[in-house]
């Protein structure tokens, strides 16, 4: 191998020079190519050929606390812009959307508290996030009466967590809303973890009711089927993965058994991939199991999603310009 | 000496089944939920169900507050 491959392309500069736009920033990232500056200008890359690829669907794998700090109307409108196909979430993200679709809110807080006085005060914190206990309450007794209502509706019949969401964002009247806005979108939302959040603790609420015939049923390997078609029916198929979990595992797993692998993937993460966990391991390590492709666009940024998403977002909706307008493959 | 537990007083501020719904005057009651009664309650209300909580809060306290500064 020859010695001047390996120095092909000086770094350049970043220049700050009056104003800027967020694509220009990226496009100084660019130019200096290095460390995180480097993998975020690939990102933003990324993400604009999966939108631009008209066979590609895009899935957004959502984990960690990212709707209560503040990304929930960012999701909801990517939905509506038709720049996310299919959203796979904790149930946790769904449950702190519906809180705010009901009226509660989320609030400015601070990691550096007196937790047993947040806990005599009945208020929840997450990282520097304070959710007062009262909006859970109002969110499972609202939700429980939903649940009335949509097991009556169903008589039995067993709901995919797809369906169910759905169920939830007909109900939901806030524009804001990822729920509701994946519902008027007809864009699939998978949570496969369910159960693991207030949605389930809501369910026991709904079931343990006098009278209660027929529970609601959701049976969360209807999911399988489902995503998996959407996967093979796709001639291309990208993620975009914050966090990782269940829900980067449901994507990726997705592409394993359709036999199609990831064509594009971004994922966003803090994690380590020394523990074996999912959500710090490397897209090498996805692509010896096939569901990321070897030749793939990929892209692993290492940094707080909080502030990584929405840039990315900002530099790619610059560049599609207002006029863009994408009809998802599986919408044509 | 170990200090001596507090004797709860009977309202359903401080009873095992509350949760606070529009605090503090009003809890949601999981026990009446069950049982198709109306489970929004009154802070410094109680039934005859009524069992104390583990949770040490301060329901109650801002409850009585609430109700003196009217």
């Amino acid at each position: 191998m020859q010695r001047k491959i390996f120095l092909q392309e000086p770094v350049k500069h970043i220049k700050i020079n009056g104003k800027l736009t967020v694509d220009q920033l990226i496009q100084q990232f660019k130019n200096s190519g290095s460390f995180g500056a480097g993998k975020l200008s690939d990102a933003c890359d990324i993400y604009e050929h999966m939108i631009r690829d008209e066979g590609c669907t895009v899935f957004l794998a959502l984990a960690g606390a990212v709707v209560p700090a503040g990304m929930r109307s960012l999701v909801a409108d990517l939905i509506r812009e038709r720049l996310v196909d299919v959203v796979v979430s904790t149930g946790a993200n769904m449950v702190h959307d519906a809180i705010e679709a009901l009226g509660g809110h989320h609030y400015k807080g601070h990691w550096f508290v007196d937790d047993y006085m947040l806990y005599k005060n009945h208020i929840y914190r997450i990282y520097d996030v304070f959710v007062p206990e009262e909006d859970f309450t109002k969110l499972d007794y609202k939700l429980a009466e939903m649940y009335d209502e949509i097991a009556n509706e169903n008589n039995g019949k067993s709901l995919s967590s797809n369906e169910f969401a759905w169920e939830l964002g007909k109900r939901l009247n806030d524009s804001n809303s990822i729920l509701r806005a994946a519902y008027e979108a007809k864009a699939p939302i998978f949570l496969p973890a369910v159960r693991d959040s207030e949605f389930g603790f809501i369910h026991w609420l709904h079931a343990s009711r006098k009278n209660c015939q027929n529970p609601l049923v959701v049976d969360a390997f209807k999911d399988v089927p489902e995503i998996v078609n959407i996967c093979k029916r796709s001639p291309k198929n990208g993620m975009i993965v914050i966090g990782g979990g269940v829900p980067r595992n449901t994507v990726q797993s997705a592409a394993l058994a359709s036999k199609k692998g990831m064509d594009y993937a971004i994922i966003i993460t803090m994690d380590r991939p020394e523990t074996g966990g999912l959500s710090g391991s490397t897209l090498e390590e996805t692509i010896s199991w096939g569901k990321v492709k070897g030749k793939a666009g990929k892209i692993m940024v290492i940094g707080d999603a909080m502030i990584i998403f929405p840039i990315i977002v900002a530099s790619v909706l610059e560049r599609l310009g207002e006029d863009f307008k994408r009809i998802p493959y599986l919408k044509r | 000496m170990a200090e001596k537990a507090k004797i709860k007083k009977k309202f359903c501020g401080n009873c095992g089944n509350h949760n606070p719904y529009n605090y503090p005057k009003e809890v949601f009651c999981s026990i009446r939920f069950s049982e198709n009664k109306n489970p929004i309650v009154a802070t410094l209300w109680c039934c005859e169900e009524w069992n104390p909580t583990s949770q040490e809060c301060y329901c109650v306290e801002e409850a009585m507050k609430n109700k003196k500064s009217k």
